[in-house]
């Protein structure tokens, strides 16, 4: 039965891997720049995948019992919550009629509203996970599946923060609707912005 | 402030892999309030929705 639970939760992380590789598809692959609040709902996204995250890793160092899954999931739903928050305050942000909504549409729906769906099953998965907890503590070996799909959630994770990092630039906010690699944009100015000794001999830039 | 807020999740899922329980637990509750208070930095317009 240890090994079912851990199964879950293996496919919960996979799950979530897959809909941050999907943001980021659109990110990279269709050139739309996230807005701040996608990239909140990413991060909400990550942290209820460290939920069931947690757990493979508890189990790989012993056993683990009703309390270890009960807190691993209790997280899962605090994120869950936090991003559902987000992205139905953004879904009410396009709800008036004529809006077309903030980038493109996916399988019907905007991605914030995939998000909206996914923080649900979320909450309703961990919740249901939480009705039938073990009665006594199981150990299980973990296998490799399980710890490189949590490697997997790792790299996404670093990926994000490189991406944000370049869309931000060495600004602590991102603009409400970002239209450009702010830090790409910045490094491309300094190069091309005459330097102090160029300015007062009046020799042009290349 | 996001790209360190993804840093402190990955720092987050670190200490889950290191096995530091107590650490791992501060980190993901600090992650989850620095989300929090982002996503009231940014939640200043008003809905365009009457109710």
């Amino acid at each position: 039965m240890t090994l079912f639970r851990l199964c879950i939760a293996i496919t919960c992380i996979l799950a979530t891997c897959a809909v941050l590789l999907g943001a980021l598809w659109a990110q990279f692959g269709q050139g739309e720049f996230p807005c701040p609040l996608c990239i909140i709902q990413r991060m909400a996204m990550m942290l209820a995948a460290l939920g069931p995250a947690w757990l493979l890793c508890r189990a790989a160092r012993g056993p683990v019992d009703a309390h270890d899954f009960a807190q691993c999931y209790a997280c899962s739903i605090l994120a869950a919550l936090v991003g559902g928050t987000v992205s139905a305050r953004q879904v009410l942000l396009h709800i008036a009629p004529g809006d077309p909504g903030y980038g493109a549409p996916m399988f019907g729906m905007h991605l914030y509203t995939w998000a909206f769906v996914v923080f649900v099953v979320v909450v309703l998965a961990s919740a249901i996970q939480m009705l039938f907890l073990p009665k006594r503590s199981e150990a299980h070996r973990v296998g490799l599946g399980a710890r490189l799909s949590v490697l997997l959630l790792g790299a996404i994770i670093a990926v994000n923060a490189v991406a944000v990092f370049v869309e931000s630039g060495f600004h602590w906010y991102l603009p409400d609707n970002p239209t450009s690699n702010r830090l790409i944009e910045e490094l491309r100015s300094e190069v091309s912005e005459p330097s102090a000794g160029e300015r007062e001999s009046g020799v042009e830039p290349p | 402030m996001d790209a360190l807020i993804f840093v402190l999740i990955l720092a987050t899922l670190m200490a889950m892999w290191r096995g530091k329980r107590r650490l791992a637990g501060l980190l993901f509750a600090v992650s989850l309030v620095a989300v929090w208070m982002l996503f009231k930095h940014h939640a200043t317009d008003a809905l365009p929705i009457n109710l």
